[in-house]
């Protein structure tokens, strides 16, 4: 008989079972405060210019406020859809460059009018692209990013490197001789490369003339298994195999890739501006590296040349769910001036506005990514960029590759075929 | 004449509509009291089940989503994942696991009941605190500690495994191959779920009356036959309602999986609930991610089904 309650208690729990997650929602926005969503580099790396853009714009509206929420990369998008079907969706939302056309093209943004906003006539090209979608403004560029090499200048010398390589022949054989010199702890890593940074690893790719997608007759097509790419991904390969002791299954952010390098057993890698104080942070960083840190940009296979980078960057947008629109607008225009931008520049990116192009080219510690940004590649422009993105489709190509589950080019081509199938969804 | 069958007939009425009246305060009873929770069922599970449905036979995506409103498609998103290869592997795979998880958890869970029966006092209650901690430890911290066990760099995993010398772990990437990888999983998920199926049936053991297990070994019944023959069956309800539960678990896997990869799991790790949540939130196919959804659902439904009918049977034979 006592098996027999046993039993029904099981049964209640059962019952119980499918009933488990319940989401909190955020709160509603009345005039009297707007909601911000940005990213948390913004918090990590240039709070005062988060700071300088609420003053302001708190004398302008005295008595509304902001209430800035940090998200990251990983699960924003997921937490902005599900905000867009609750109906609390904030009121300005930072979205990643090659986010912005999914989002445009589904009508998820309010349209904007340019000449409102500070700097517009000398807003980078390459962000301000991504901010347009038919021909209308939908969002507002933030700051860009490029990438270079930042290294140990003591570990180079030590090693019996010359200056910073010009060629990627030459920086792969610097990699070989850091190797030899300190590879001897398990741990070392002449170039920390993790498996999943496709980034990095699509900047060879364009650097060898080859693309992610192509577009022929209104139809994409995925290109990574072209001759071009297949060279550029064997080099990547090559530096997976040789230069590299980072995980083949992680990517640049997790674990932050400026952090692994600021714990010492790290010759160099390929990050954005900002991760260069970073790594320095008393906080979370280390420092005392920072008589030995420098940067370079990337070199080209073609000797001389640079190896063009990501143009990464970020824009901010009004969702259209929003019942504040002119004092979105006024935040983001506090948020995009030039006293913000500056702070955004002086912690290690390239501000929105050509006008401060100058202020990075001066500063020793921004010169080389300034540098690094001449030469650009983005990703296809389609609405169904994004989803290229979200299923991962580089970064399972990319760890095949690293950990040698499949050949070159049976994971390019699959990807590309993937891509290729993705980009054309619904068109 | 006419008038006293009329009264008569008009007592025996009332009589019996003032009878059938009890009677119906105590039919309904029962009723009343399940109501609330009814209600709160239909209000938390019923709508939101409602809506998966109807949103599994709608083109639902992203600019359906800012607009609250779907556009019916028919059975097109079932067919569109009836046709996809990924998603039959994605079936087979949660299958597979699921089948090894829920193995595991029983057998082993089992052993341990059967060991907490043995135990003296002071090691019974050591173990069974330990079972509890287990138990009690949130999935998302859980997956956090392992996570930290098996990490590449400082995982202790690997820095056991090498001073043991069963091999060179140094900087060893547990999820660069999918067999490895899951492993990794069940040994999570089995760790977790062992506490309740091993206390559960401790219980039930407790239960089962000393003098059928004499009995048993008098007619000269060894342990293994004492227990298949009479321990087993007396605990069938419990085997089969545990491995209903384990399976509905197991099945669903998601946080684990998700949360140890940094929430961009490869799709070599795709099981039904993250392939679900993938096409519905990442790639913004919510119609497709209901349908998988509802799929999923369907399965588990006839997973469970054989083994609550054979319960709802054996407590009709009791």
């Amino acid at each position: 008989m006592k098996v027999r309650y046993l039993v029904a208690a099981l049964l209640a729990a059962m019952l119980a079972v499918a009933a488990s997650t319940a989401s909190g929602g955020t709160s509603q926005s009345h005039a009297t405060k707007i909601v911000v969503w940005l990213q948390n580099d913004a918090q990590n790396g240039w709070p005062e210019a988060v700071a300088l853009a609420n003053r302001n714009f708190k004398t302008q509206h005295p008595d509304v406020e902001v209430d800035v929420q940090y998200q990251s990369w990983g699960t924003h998008l997921t937490k902005f859809d599900a905000s867009l079907a609750g109906g609390d969706a904030p009121d300005v939302i930072e979205l990643g460059n090659t986010e912005m056309t999914k989002y445009m093209a589904a009508g998820a943004f309010k349209t904007l009018s340019q000449s409102a906003f500070p700097n517009n006539k000398t807003w980078l090209q390459g962000l301000k692209g991504s901010c347009q979608y038919n021909g209308k403004l939908f969002g507002v560029p933030y700051y860009a990013g490029a990438r270079a090499v930042i290294y140990r200048k003591d570990q180079y010398k030590a090693a019996g490197i010359k200056g910073t390589p010009t060629s990627l022949a030459a920086f792969m054989a610097d990699g070989k001789k850091l190797m030899k010199k300190y590879g001897k702890n398990a741990g070392y890593s002449a170039v920390y490369f993790p498996g999943k940074y496709w980034y990095a690893a699509m900047s060879f790719v364009y650097d060898y003339g080859g693309q992610i997608a192509l577009r022929k007759g209104g139809k994409w097509k995925g290109t990574l298994n072209s001759p071009q790419a297949l060279t550029a991904l064997t080099q990547v390969q090559t530096v997976f195999k040789s230069l590299t002791r980072a995980s083949r299954t992680t990517d640049e952010a997790n674990p932050q890739q400026s952090l692994v390098f600021a714990k010492g057993s790290v010759g160099s890698f390929i990050g954005n501006g900002w991760e260069w104080p970073y790594a320095l942070d008393p906080k979370v960083g280390n420092p005392s590296l920072e008589p030995v840190v420098d940067a370079y940009p990337m070199p080209s296979h073609i000797k001389g040349k640079f190896m063009p980078t990501f143009l990464g960057g970020s824009d901010l947008a009004v969702p259209v769910t929003t019942k504040n629109q002119s004092l979105a607008a006024d935040w983001i225009k506090a948020f995009t001036g030039t006293a913000a931008e500056s702070e955004i520049a002086k912690a290690g990116n390239i501000a929105n506005t050509t006008k401060l192009l100058a202020f990075n080219a001066s500063n020793p510690k921004l010169a080389p990514f300034a540098r690094a940004a001449k030469y650009s590649w983005f990703v296809p422009t389609s609405p169904n960029w994004a989803n290229v993105e979200n299923a991962n489709v580089l970064q399972n190509m990319l760890v095949s590759i690293a950990t040698g589950r499949a050949s070159v080019k049976a994971a390019a081509t699959s990807a590309s075929n993937q891509i290729t199938r993705i980009l054309n969804t619904g068109a | 004449m006419a008038s006293v069958v009329e009264s008569e007939f008009l007592l025996a009425s009332r009589r019996r509509r003032r009878f059938t009246r009890q009677r119906l305060g105590h039919a309904a009873a029962p009723y009343a009291l399940l109501a609330p929770a009814a209600a709160v069922i239909g209000v938390i599970l019923a709508y939101p089940l409602y809506l998966l449905v109807r949103m599994s036979f709608q083109k639902y995506g992203l600019f359906e989503l800012i607009r609250h409103k779907g556009r019916s498609v028919g059975t097109a998103n079932y067919a569109h994942i009836f046709q996809d290869a990924e998603f039959w592997r994605v079936v087979l795979r949660t299958v597979a696991f699921t089948a090894v998880c829920v193995s595991l958890t029983m057998v082993l869970g089992t052993a341990i009941a059967l060991l907490l029966l043995q135990l003296g006092r002071v090691m019974r209650v050591a173990l069974t605190t330990g079972l509890v901690l287990v138990w009690s430890v949130p999935v998302i911290v859980a997956v956090d500690v392992w996570r930290w066990m098996v990490d590449y760099e400082f995982g202790v995993a690997n820095w056991t495994l090498t001073k043991l010398h069963i091999g060179n772990f140094v900087r060893h990437d547990w999820f660069a191959n999918p067999w490895t990888g899951f492993g990794v999983f069940a040994a999570l998920i089995v760790w977790g779920a062992i506490p309740f199926v091993a206390i559960t049936l401790y219980a039930g053991l407790a239960q089962v009356p000393h003098e059928l297990l004499e009995a048993a070994a008098i007619d000269g019944a060894r342990p293994w036959a004492v227990f298949r023959e009479v321990t087993v069956p007396l605990l069938k309800p419990i085997f089969i309602i545990l491995t209903s539960l384990s399976i509905i678990w197991d099945f669903q896997v998601f946080q684990q999986i998700w949360v140890m990869l940094d929430a961009r799991p490869g799709s070599d790790y795709y099981t039904m609930a993250i392939y679900a949540f993938h096409q519905s939130f990442q790639i913004s196919e919510y119609g497709l991610g209901a349908a998988i959804a509802v799929v999923m659902v369907l399965f588990m439904f006839a997973a469970t089904l054989v083994y609550l009918r054979q319960m709802l049977r054996a407590g009709e034979v009791q």
